[in-house]
């Protein structure tokens, strides 16, 4: 035991080190200016989560553990860590476009979320219970404040409440599992619980198995621990659902991949087929729901509950293919999603923003090239190629193939085909109907790059998917 | 073969991408400059396409012009493209229906010219690369990426009830290639591959049971595109609503690629289970020989009244398949063609009356031969293509497919012959009501005949219907042997008997 982390350890912590610093210059700044603060501190840390960015693709993804052991610093860390700066990324763009609108710009944001992301970091790099839970309540209590930080606005305040109460539930139905995953085995770290639960008590392992994962379903909104998702999403202010939909998910993503086989490895037959059931009812349960939405956020928030649901496949099937698979569709998922909650921020309607269905309308003739790009979105959304929507959703099919799970895949593939029919209601409104006069349509710069950059990257992982695999595969390599 | 120093069948696929860029960057007032942009690259691309004649060996049976690229290397997926003769006929009808379809638009669509032209090149790749892929993955692509531009095209440019037409048509369809990919998957666990040359060429059969379910879920989506009864309800609506463009490709090239799925991929890589199942397609192709004629025998809509006819004729291509007899096989394939030259035609007959008169009802006209003599004839002749006059393209298709059928189980062929008959009666019904009586409407007195455009747009069909049916001997050439290659496989009991 080292009662120090040694200077090399420090390296591989860099990313967490130098968000800190993001967060207090940020914080710095907004106090320090008292005109156009917050604005200035958005500016800051957006900048600064790009130097980290940097830092991230150009240190080393080595395999060393950290801190005895607690952590790991392997390419899987470092791969959800980019997909965290860059799911915070887009929502800081995104943001100074609702804020210019909607006004009363919270600077707080600006610093609580490089805080969330080295919350999710660590989370993801964790190889110890402990650390484990620590980092996840790190991450999920300054979750809870975004939700509801638009004061202004009643909707936020209540999704703020809803989404701290359940999930303080939650938390402690996961501690529950972790104490009794410590009372079995005596200990901590992963490989010694691994070591331990081969010859524990398998009834009540399988317990303390299943307590743990109703935590994690809860933050991942999977059904039936959803319920909070859709009004959460629906409430909370639009660049901060961004947020809140992606990179907490991608988050408890990856801590399944470390506890699956890492942990219970034992219970593999037991946990596949909790992880099939859940796949197939969240994503039929958000498809579903998804199809009578007239309001587009809430709409959105049901699909990316089913998104989760694919993304479930994977994990059922956990093996070669899955690992790509999963690994592929969270990057993509990022970055659908951002432009799915988006392009809500075209649509001014009275003081704040349309979010209905019915105010997209005619928007191909006023912004054609928003259009194009919400066309690629859309299709990537349900699967059609040559999106990257479809290679990750073919990817998730293969690995429930290969592992004899041909009617989930079968079932996957039927969402898609519902999931057409919501998402192409709003192309339909985009491209076929004509405008309805009571909106205006802006083209604001943030949000079209986001859209943009969003296209881009669904073409180019559509058409050149191996750019994109070798680098998930690099990274799931290393995990579970 | 390479031209310009690309890969032939690349270039094909891909070229009309190049107008798509150059529409984009012409400003969308510049109606005239958008519609010569299109027309040019689609002839273009239909020049582009004969070229392949030239690297093409008509003699063999094989695939040719093989293009194999490393794709998605961690899955195995190959950039893969071949022809034979079978894709060759196809692909040639695509560029042709295409450029015959974009400049039938010329006067037709006035309304988002760049959008309405982007989509239709975008469609043309789709329909293109699907007849000369041969990698699953890349074929699934391109399967897929076809049924967007057409979604907005019938969704944008349609009749009343497009929005419906266009969300069915999207979602039917896709219902049915999904179910395929999954299949595909299912396949690739087997051979560890996703070629499909390979596969054959592995030789390792799958298990009988596990042939039957992959056999089923391609069938599901080519069933769904051929349609065969009972999968057929989108068509009517999609016909219906679609502009004539729209309506020409989908009739001539969209319809034709479930019975070229089928051919391609079903008989030769389940040969067992296509064989367990051909009473179920045998039934299923006379029910929509026999049923799309009945249906169309009481349409009141010109269009509607194609659209059903489609289905029956389609049922004599699946018949001629399914009865895995080299010659009905061959009628069967050529029948594809046929199809697609005369019920394009036919849409683009109704679509000119539509075009000045905004009705398609039957009932608004009669009478017309006296006002549009040149009209009369053009419709006439492709009429009696759709019937199967002898001397026309459709006779030679109709009569290989019943001949080779006959030999197999005459009650089959008597069953199909109705259809022959029934369709006979509605088409020449159609003729004397739209044609004939006396010009009584007032509204149709001043109807123009055929303009120059037009009728040059007909010009290519007419060419080619007289041409199949007097001297069909080139295109059953290029189609021979790959069919004989196909019937070794799925049929093999054949060449024993009939040495």
């Amino acid at each position: 035991m080292e009662p120090l982390p040694s200077a090399s350890d420090l390296i591989y912590f860099l990313p967490e080190i130098g968000l800190l610093i993001v967060a207090a210059l940020s914080m710095f700044i907004h106090f320090a200016y008292r005109k156009r603060g917050h604005r200035r501190a958005g500016v800051v840390s957006l900048a600064g989560l790009s130097v980290v960015a940097l830092i991230l693709l150009l240190s080393p993804a080595g395999s060393g553990l950290l801190f005895s052991g607690h952590l790991a610093a392997d390419p899987f860390s470092h791969f959800f860590k980019l997909v965290f700066l860059i799911s915070g990324g887009l929502t800081i763009v995104l943001s100074f476009r609702f804020f210019d609108v909607e006004g009363s710009e919270p600077g707080e944001i600006y610093y609580l979320l490089p805080l969330t992301i080295i919350g999710m970091m660590v989370a993801v790099s964790s190889l110890d219970l402990v650390s484990t839970y620590v980092s996840f309540e790190l991450f999920a209590i300054p979750s809870y404040v975004l939700a509801g930080i638009f004061k202004k606005d009643p909707r936020s305040a209540e999704a703020g409440i809803k989404y701290f109460f359940l999930g303080t539930l939650s938390s402690a139905f996961m501690l529950l599992g972790m104490t009794m995953v410590f009372g079995l085995t005596g200990a901590t770290s992963y490989p010694g619980i691994l070591q331990g639960l081969g010859h524990a008590n398998g009834r009540v392992a399988l317990a303390a198995m299943i307590l743990f994962f109703v935590g994690l379903f809860f933050k991942a909104a999977l059904v039936p621990f959803h319920m909070w998702a859709p009004d959460v999403y629906e409430g909370a202010p639009t660049p901060l659902v961004v947020f809140l939909s992606t990179a907490p998910k991608a988050a408890v993503f990856a801590i399944f991949i470390r506890i699956l086989l890492g942990l219970f490895g034992r219970f593999e037959a037991q946990w596949s087929l909790i992880l099939q059931a859940v796949a197939l009812l969240t994503m039929f349960w958000g498809n579903i729901a998804a199809l009578s939405q007239q309001n587009v956020k809430r709409l959105m928030a049901y699909s990316s509950m089913a998104h989760a649901g694919y993304l479930a496949i994977g994990l059922a099937a956990w093996g070669e293919t899955a690992r790509l698979a999963v690994l592929f569709y969270i990057f993509v998922y990022v970055f659908m999603n951002a432009a799915a909650f988006g392009l809500v921020l075209l649509i001014r309607k009275g003081a704040g923003f349309g979010e209905e269905v019915s105010d997209l309308r005619g928007l191909a003739r006023r912004a054609p090239l928003a259009a194009g790009c919400i066309l690629i979105l859309l299709l990537s959304l349900t699967g059609i190629p040559p999106t990257a929507g479809f290679m990750g959703k073919y990817f998730l099919f293969a690995a429930a193939v290969e592992k004899g799970m041909i009617l989930l895949a079968a079932a996957g593939a039927l969402n898609s085909v519902i999931s057409l029919f919501y998402y192409f209601r709003i192309g339909r409104a985009i491209f076929m109907e004509e405008e309805s006069g009571s909106v205006r349509i802006e083209t604001s710069t943030p949000v079209l790059s986001v859209l943009g950059v969003t296209a881009l990257i669904l073409l180019l992982f559509g058409i050149l998917p191996f750019l994109l695999i070798n680098l998930a595969s690099t990274a799931g390599l290393t995990a579970g | 073969m390479t031209v310009l120093g690309i890969p032939i069948l690349t270039l094909i696929v891909f070229f009309p991408l190049a107008g798509v860029l150059a529409l984009l960057l012409v400003p969308g007032q510049r109606a005239r400059d958008l519609k010569l942009i299109a027309n040019l690259v689609t002839g273009l691309e239909f020049l582009a396409t004969l070229l392949i004649l030239r690297g093409f060996n008509p003699a063999s049976g094989d695939i040719q012009l093989i293009e194999r690229v490393e794709w998605i290397k961690a899955f195995h997926v190959q950039y893969l493209m071949g022809i034979d003769g079978i894709s060759l006929l196809l692909v040639l009808l695509t560029s042709l229906l295409t450029f015959i379809a974009t400049l039938s638009s010329w006067e037709a669509v006035r309304d988002r010219l760049k959008e309405y032209y982007t989509f239709l090149l975008f469609l043309e790749v789709g329909m293109i690369g699907v007849f000369v892929s041969l990698d699953f993955i890349l074929f699934y692509v391109f399967w897929e990426v076809m049924l967007v531009p057409m979604y907005f095209l019938i969704g944008i440019w349609g009749g009343e009830r497009r929005l419906y037409a266009a969300i069915k048509f999207f979602l039917y369809t896709l219902f049915g290639s999904v179910m395929m990919l999954v299949a595909i998957l299912v396949l690739y666990y087997h051979y560890h591959t996703f070629d499909t040359l390979a596969m054959l060429a592995s030789g390792s059969t799958l298990p009988l049971a596990l042939q039957s379910w992959v056999f089923l879920a391609f069938f599901l989506g080519f069933a769904i595109k051929v349609p065969i009864f009972p999968f057929h309800t989108w068509l009517p609506d999609a016909h219906v609503e679609a502009p004539t463009a729209a309506s020409v490709l989908l009739a001539g090239v969209l319809l034709k690629m479930g019975a070229y799925g089928f051919v391609r991929f079903s008989l030769p890589l389940f040969p067992e289970a296509s064989r367990k199942f051909v009473p179920l397609l045998i039934v299923l192709a006379l029910v929509s020989i026999v049923y799309g004629a009945l249906v169309s025998l009481m349409q009141k809509d010109m269009k509607k009244l194609i659209a059903y006819s489609s289905v029956s004729h389609m049922g004599f291509v699946m018949l001629g398949l399914f009865t895995f007899s080299p010659l009905a096989i061959k009628g069967a394939v050529l029948q594809m063609v046929n199809h697609g030259i005369s019920t394009g035609a036919l849409f683009l007959i109704v679509g000119i009356v539509y075009e000045r008169r905004h009705t398609r009802l039957i009932a608004d006209f009669g009478g017309l031969s006296e006002r549009l003599p040149l009209y009369a004839a053009v419709f006439l002749i492709m009429a009696m293509s759709s019937i199967g006059l002898p001397g026309l393209n459709g006779f030679i298709g109709e009569f290989m497919i019943l001949m080779g059928t006959w030999a197999v189980n005459w009650v089959w062929a008597a069953v199909a012959a109705t259809g022959i008959i029934l369709g006979a009666g509605y088409m020449l019904w159609l003729y004397q009501r739209v044609m004939f009586g006396r010009l009584d409407n007032p509204a149709n007195q001043s109807l123009k005949d055929l303009t120059v455009r037009e009728f040059a747009t007909f010009l290519p069909l007419l060419v080619l219907a007289f041409w199949i049916g007097i001297f069909p001997k080139p295109f059953l050439n290029i189609i021979d042997k790959p069919v004989e290659k196909i019937v070794r496989i799925v049929n093999p009991g054949y060449f024993e008997k009939v040495p």
